[in-house]
């Protein structure tokens, strides 16, 4: 078995046609006739050209938009005229056409895999892929004409570019693995789009698998099963067939809005952990940002991020949500995690020790730092902040009245910000949970975190597997303090959320209906079966089923009656 | 000479589309348009450059067009920045 990153979910099964990139191989000559050169390196680029407007406007077509205009990209980089003059230079100076255009394409492929940028760097990719096809186009050689592969192939290739992607036929074509690539190239964007199964990252694939061999691609775990066995190849072509029929049941909730089957409106929105995530969020429909952490900013590096960069990346996420709501918890980071700058030193436990809101409040200068960074990017959408680890209201009445100040500072420096920004709790200790009535007073919203929650009231490490079938989120204490958070919030009236797991548990979800839960956040994936998970419940069903489950004693007692009368 | 500095705003700076829109609409002015970011100075009608020079939302630029039509190409210029490239 092989294995790499699952970034366009499903299941392939299939025979492997092993692209071979290689060189293209040509005789690089000096002291040629310019004048032949340069008519050969035109038409060579006016082929080019032709054949990709075709392609683009057939992607847009078929695939979507986005994805036409990467090619239209392509099209537009080789119709430079810097490049156009630059390889004329080259040729002029009497190098072959093939060695003009190589020497400009390595400029800029050097240029771009120099820029300290991610999506910079992929651009080098973009370059790579024109500069092979021209030079196809110009020695004559010939490309495998991917559009006309056998059905059932699953193509295994160093890297995906995007030209190649781009004329995969999606009915022959059941499964992608490259050795190179992540969840935010170019050929991840494309085979999401044209959902098809695709394990990216696949160490050695291009060697280890060979021509006309049977794999299955399991792009839901990044695994690649050689040699199947009978019995594997029926259970994944049932898990196949599942998913698609799953995918489609769920595609027809995109663009909806979400409400319950008798009309109750309620937001859905996704939880995520960098920047970049935000357009996974978007592309599954959420209707905002539930939970932004920020830890990655502060993760693999040796001093904490200044105020720019942090300012920079809560921009992003706002601008890319647009007029959608993004909550931004405070950095929520303690003991466990080794960051030796922070200055945190190793406890006994640490989930009972200085982490969080705790730090922050401690490290003034530090904190004040994210909090100015937030307050300045608050101008730039629809933003709310949230506080992790509150167990008392005076750490919020602490974080309240430095975002205040620094509002006042702001404000005589005439920076822009929201003079309306929300502050809430998160709500994830027992003691936040059972004071929720005193916190409701002071906070602008409550976003209930079910996994510490779960773990904090009962007492449980769910990684611990002596008490971790202690661990659910059905246990009746548990039950009880949710709906006294989301009772107190109804009663003050301020909006009350949940961002931990529970918020797409199909079996929680009627509870929370009941309770009256305003706003659930979700992995990005999992927002679409939230949305019809929660379009099956009228409040009446279930108010009945939460009178019934509030009454049990026991958390196997209503995890069963939840089994029952759930699934029915 | 026309010049003007601003502020990039849309989330992912200076990248593909942003760079093809940029100098697709520069291309039909007859004037020199140039980038100037962190003091270099990049061909704003090649999109090449322009990717090249990584300028990232938050950056601070300023554009300078040189040449017949340099009004219309610097009022389009930063039409095109400051609204984000409509994002």
């Amino acid at each position: 078995m092989l294995k790499g990153i699952g970034v366009s979910k499903g299941y392939g099964i299939g025979r492997v046609i092993v692209l071979s990139e290689g060189n293209i191989e040509y005789e690089y000559r000096e002291n040629c006739d310019f004048a032949i050169e340069r008519k050969r390196l035109n038409d060579a680029l006016k082929i080019f050209v032709e054949k990709n407007t075709a392609l683009a406007q057939k992607l847009t077509e078929t695939v979507g938009e986005k994805e036409g205009e990467i090619i239209m990209g392509h099209i537009m980089m080789m119709d430079d005229p810097y490049v156009r003059s630059e390889m004329e230079k080259y040729i002029d100076e009497g190098i072959c056409a093939e060695g003009a255009f190589e020497k400009v394409c390595n400029t800029f492929i050097d240029m771009f895999s120099s820029v300290d940028d991610e999506v910079t760097k992929q651009r080098a990719v973009d370059v790579m892929d024109i500069k092979a096809e021209v030079l196809t186009i110009l020695t004559g050689s010939e490309a495998i004409d991917l559009s006309k592969v056998k059905k059932g192939t699953v193509l295994v290739a160093k890297e995906l570019t995007p030209s190649m992607t781009a004329c995969i036929n999606k009915d022959n074509v059941v499964g992608l693995i490259t050795e190179i690539g992540s969840k935010t190239s170019h050929a991840a964007i494309l085979a999401r789009a044209m959902e098809m199964p695709a394990v990216l990252s696949v160490e050695g694939a291009t060697e280890k698998l060979k021509n006309g061999e049977l794999v299955i691609v399991n792009a839901m775990t990044g695994e690649i099963i050689t040699n199947p066995s009978n019995e594997e190849r029926g259970i994944y072509l049932q898990k196949r067939l599942d998913y698609i029929a799953e995918r489609e049941s769920l595609s027809r909730f995109i663009g909806l809005p979400t409400t319950t089957e008798d009309g109750i409106k309620v937001e859905l929105f996704a939880n995520i952990g960098t920047p970049e995530d935000a357009q996974m969020a978007l592309d599954y429909d959420a209707e905002g940002i539930g939970l932004f952490r920020t830890e990655f900013l502060f993760m693999d590096r040796t001093s904490a991020p200044n105020e720019n960069e942090q300012f920079e990346a809560y921009k992003k996420v706002l601008l890319a949500m647009k007029d959608k709501q993004v909550i931004i918890r405070t950095l929520d980071i303690g003991g466990d995690k080794d960051i030796p700058y922070m200055g945190l030193t190793k406890e006994e436990n640490p989930f009972l020790g200085f982490r969080a809101v705790r730090y922050c409040l401690n490290h003034r200068d530090f904190f004040e730092t994210q909090l100015k960074a937030l307050v300045r990017a608050s101008h730039y959408g629809n933003m709310a902040v949230m506080v992790p680890l509150v167990t008392g209201v005076d750490e919020l009445r602490e974080v309240k009245s430095m975002v205040r100040k620094i509002m006042d500072d702001f404000s005589k420096e005439d920076i822009p910000y929201d003079k309306n920004l929300k502050i809430g709790v998160m709500i994830e200790t027992p003691a936040a949970a059972i004071i929720a009535d005193i916190l409701a007073k002071e906070a602008d919203f409550f976003s209930i975190g079910t996994n510490d929650l779960t773990g904090y009231t009962l007492a449980v490490d769910r990684g611990n597997s002596n008490v971790a079938y202690l661990y659910s989120a059905f246990a009746p204490p548990v039950l009880r303090l949710i709906k006294n958070v989301i009772s107190e919030a109804k009663k003050a009236n301020i909006p009350v959320g949940m961002c931990g797991e529970g918020a797409a548990d199909p079996m929680l979800i009627p509870l929370l209906i009941s309770f009256g839960l305003d706003e659930y956040s979700v992995t990005p994936t999992s927002v679409l079966s939230t949305r019809r998970e929660i379009s099956q419940w009228t409040k009446e069903k279930a108010d009945k089923i939460a009178k019934k489950v509030m009454a049990i004693d026991t958390e196997r007692h209503v995890v069963n009656q939840l089994e029952k009368m759930v699934q029915k | 000479m026309v010049s003007k500095k601003m502020t990039v705003v849309n989330s992912q700076g200076f990248h593909m589309r942003p760079a093809m829109t940029f100098s697709n609409a520069m291309a039909k002015y007859p004037c020199h348009v140039i980038i100037k970011y962190k003091g270099i100075e990049t061909d704003g009608k090649s999109i090449m450059n322009i990717i090249a020079s990584g300028i990232k939302c938050g950056s601070e630029i300023e554009i300078i067009c040189d040449g017949e039509r340099e009004n219309e190409a610097l009022k389009e210029a930063a039409e095109m920045i400051e609204s984000g490239f409509g994002e």
